[in-house]
Parts: structure tokens; sequence; C-alpha cells
């Protein structure tokens, strides 16, 4: 397995391009697939180490939203959020969902190694960072040597560990527009400890009330929503019929109970070694009742 | 590949091939094995190194990864506090821990009171609280707890949880390894920034919490 280390972009995907014959994978920050490749289930015959690319681990707030480099591991992520948090205007470019599935990931010591990038492209249905973006319309910059492609958080999972990245491609940067910066959010994962544990189900959801803002913000409908959860299907799943029933509508504990089973209903997990099936369906309705209670609330504040 | 990096304080250039893990680097050809493999993939923390002063698995990195960067291993402890701090952190607090603390506790009389360099306040504190059982987690915790302490010189339980929750230890319950933080942040480093509830009161104060749990 031979290794080489890109210094920028460019460089990463003319190596790749350059390598014909190579079974090439892009290595990151490695916590992924470095045990994918001692355990046999990935053997790349050419590693491109592309962590030091800087133009990949900026973080940038624009005119257009948030644009994560995808190589800022999941700690810079956390830390910049901690960094800002006294600087009011700041504080808030860092949505919540993504924070608390990004704190969700692994341990201190796989957070620090982790890059974002990495969590979205090794492509898990349990990868904590996943259901966020999805709710928080994030859209993903790919690069190859024929130019780049926009393609939306939604639609870049094809199965487990399958995206639609091609041989070569890489991702560069993940854009969560400025729509979704504005709204509540919240993330909830089940595992069976807190620390270093890989979730058994994990949902976000992203919501943003009418027009009214302050006192009356109780009783303003629903302007838009969305809903997403990781580990109950193949890819990280879009929740659309929950999202319908509280669409457009003020909140209330009958509503939000039809859409808890709406979930249940919409979510299609399988039992593996984590947890059961109907473990999943039984604690995804518990975790969606607690998560948009937590964005509810903090919104009534 | 020909490898340049800092270990432990020490410029080192090592050749090795760059898919080879850090921790196969650091105990096979550097022969620095107190840093454990035990998982190997990156859920235990027994070998927990620190890069660039953040923990960090060795069994999920390779080798080409070192490449400029800084490493301390659990080897260079001493080193880097003993000797250099040690006036004020390892000599003051290993004299204290080491006789009247270790004869009561039985837990910081080490073998190497004699010639050894002193040891680092945290590992003082880890054999005063006996939270060393096998001790096959105990380097890669101790880094967790370096880490965060260099950060964070005051943490709260919460805090040292969660610095301590990618290190899995079988033995100890996890109880007085954070009872050793605590003390490790108390007597040498708060110490140095608050006197007051730090040594003195610390020592009444932790056999009284020694006798609740």
């Amino acid at each position: 397995m031979q290794y080489l280390r890109a210094r920028n972009l460019k460089q990463a995907l003319l190596q790749a391009a350059e390598a014909a014959g190579e079974r090439v994978k892009f290595l990151a920050g490695g916590t992924d697939l470095t045990v994918q490749i001692a355990e046999g289930a990935l053997d790349p015959t050419l590693l491109i180490d592309i962590s030091a690319a800087e133009e990949l681990r900026r973080l940038e707030r624009g005119a257009e939203g948030l644009r994560i480099g995808a190589a800022l591991t999941i700690a810079e992520l956390l830390e910049s959020a901690r960094a800002a948090a006294g600087k009011p205007a700041e504080s808030a470019s860092i949505p919540r969902c993504l924070l608390q599935g990004a704190a969700a990931i692994g341990s201190p010591q796989i957070r620090h190694l982790g890059t974002i990038g990495g969590n979205v492209c090794n492509a898990s249905p349990c990868g904590d960072t996943l259901a966020p973006l999805i709710v928080l319309a994030a859209s993903f910059t790919l690069r190859s040597p024929r130019g780049s492609r926009v393609v939306p958080a939604e639609e870049f999972f094809l199965g487990p560990k399958a995206t639609v990245l091609e041989p070569g491609e890489i991702l560069e940067s993940i854009l969560i527009p400025v729509s979704h910066l504005s709204g509540r959010s919240a993330f909830r994962m089940i595992g069976k400890r807190n620390g270093q544990v890989i979730s058994q189900v994990n949902i976000a959801v992203w919501l943003k009330r009418g027009r009214s803002e302050g006192a009356g913000t109780i009783s303003t409908p629903i302007e838009d929503i969305r809903i997403a959860a990781g580990s109950v299907a193949p890819i990280p799943l879009r929740l659309k019929r929950a999202e319908e029933l509280l669409r457009s509508v003020i909140p209330d504990p009958p509503l939000l109970q039809a859409a808890a089973g709406a979930v249940q209903e919409e979510i299609q997990p399988i039992s593996d070694v984590r947890t059961s099936q109907a473990y999943r369906r039984s604690v995804i309705a518990s975790l969606f009742t607690d998560v948009i209670g937590e964005v509810l609330e903090r919104e009534g504040r | 590949m020909l490898l340049e990096f800092e270990l432990n304080g020490k410029q080192t250039r090592v050749e090795a091939e760059p898919t080879l893990r850090a921790l196969d680097l650091l105990r096979d050809v550097l022969g620095l094995t107190g840093t454990k493999e035990g998982c190997g993939r990156g859920e235990c923390g027994a070998c927990t190194i620190l890069l660039d002063g953040m923990p960090v698995n060795s069994c999920l990195l390779y080798a080409a990864k070192l490449q400029g960067r800084r490493v301390t291993t659990i080897e260079g402890l001493t080193a880097e506090d003993g000797t250099e701090d040690g006036a004020e952190d390892g000599t003051e607090d290993g004299a204290e821990d080491g006789t009247e603390d270790g004869a009561a506790d039985g837990g910081g009389d080490h073998a190497c009171q004699g010639d050894c360099p002193p040891l680092h306040p945290l590992q003082e504190a880890f054999l005063a609280e006996g939270a060393v059982q096998c001790g096959f987690c105990t380097p890669g915790m101790i880094l967790s707890a370096k880490s965060l302490l260099d950060r964070n010189p005051d943490p709260d339980v919460g805090e040292i949880e969660e610095a301590l929750s990618g290190n899995l230890c079988r033995c100890t319950g996890y109880g007085k390894i954070i009872k050793a933080v605590q003390r490790a942040a108390g007597d040498g480093i708060k110490a140095a920034r608050e006197p007051g509830p730090g040594s003195g009161a610390g020592k009444s104060g932790r056999r009284q919490r020694g006798a609740t749990r």
C-alpha cells in the first residue's frame, strides 16, 4: 500500500488522476478507513492523505452561508464553536444540531483525528453528522479533475458506505445555506453508553417559525421543518411525512404525538449488531419527542 | 520514508513504512513500550498518545502522519514535567506524596523513589489514589488527563469524565482514576494558581472522599 501526502487539493486530484491502475482511497483522519483496511474490508493500493490540504480546512461564514472544509476535524469544529461562544454574532454560526451530532462522535481521541468530511464520505447510516447536515439543507461541493459539482446532502448517500462520489473525486466542502442558519435545531442519539459509542438511532430536527418573533412565538405556526434520522435505513433518512404533519401548524401535544407515530412508520430499520429493529422503531418515538421538545422549548424562551 | 518529528521533547529521525501504525513505530521500532495496544480499532484508548498536545489513538494513525508533529508518550512525562518543571511540580509533590502520604496510603510508595527522576504529578496522583490496578489503561488514561489539565487546570468532574471517555478501564470502576485527576489538579497545578484548597486541605479531604466511595 503506497502513501502520498497532498499539499493541496489540486495536487491530490492530480495524484489520483495519475494513479492509473491503482485502487485509490483518499485518507483524512483515518479513524474509519484504517480500521476498514486493517480488517480487510477495503484494500486500496494507494492512499492519498488530504488531511493537510489547507483549502480543505477552512471554516468560513459568507453571504451564501457557512462553508465547512471537509478536512476540518470534529474537534476543530467543536472548538471553533466554543471559541466563538463569547461573541454573540458568531456563536449562532454553527447550528446546534450539527454541534450536538459532532460531540456525539466517538471519543476525544477520535474527534481529534476524524474529520467532518470523513464522517460524510464514510457514509455509515449511523454517522452522527449526517442527519444534522440533511435537516440543515447542506450541500456538498465535490471536486474532480473534470471540475466541481454540488450535490445536496439528501442525494449524496446511496447506501451503507456508498455515495455518489466517483473514483478520483473529493469532497471539498460542505455548505449550510443562510436560510437554514436561522431557525432552531437539535440532535439526539441513543447508544449503549454516553461516551465512545456508535448510535443505535439518531435524529435531528430543524425548524423555523412564522414571521412574528419574540412574545408571540408560542402561537406562531411552524413555517418550515426538516426531520432526518440515522441508523434507521440504509442511508440517513429524511422523514417527510412527519414534516408534513407539522408544517404550517401550531404544534400541540396531539400533533406532536401524531408526528412521532409518523416517524415510527416512515423509518425502515433492521436488526444488527448494535440493536434490534423493534427497539429502533420503539425508541425513535421518544427521541423525536425529546428532540423536538428541545427545539420548541428553546424557541419559546 | 524518513520521518522527522518531535518525540518527548527530542527531535527524532527514523526510517519507517508510511502506513506502519504509529503504535507499532513507537513500540517496535523506537522501543517505547509504555504505549499499549488494546483493541487496535480506536475503541479502548490504551494506545493514546498526544499529538501536538491532543489525545489521539496511535492504533488509528499511520506513521506518516507524525511527520513534523509533536508527539508525547507516557515515557515523555517525566522528562517533560519532572525535569524541567520538576522544581515546582514533581520534586515537591513527589517528596510529599512519596513519603508521608505514600506510607499512609500504601499507594505512593513506588519503586523509583531513589534514582529515578521525579514522576509527573499525575503519575504521583494515580499511585497515591490507587488508580492503577492492572495498569494496562494507565498510560493512555494519564495522557488523556494530562491533555485536559494542560488546557484546563481546574476541571470539574464532568469535564474529567468527558476527557477520559475514550479510555476504557476494566479494573478500577473509574472512581479512583477521576479522584487521581482531581488530586493532580489540586496538588500539582491548582496549588500553584490558587493556594488554599490545594495540598493541605486536599489530604484530609481526599481520605474522606476515599471513604465514601
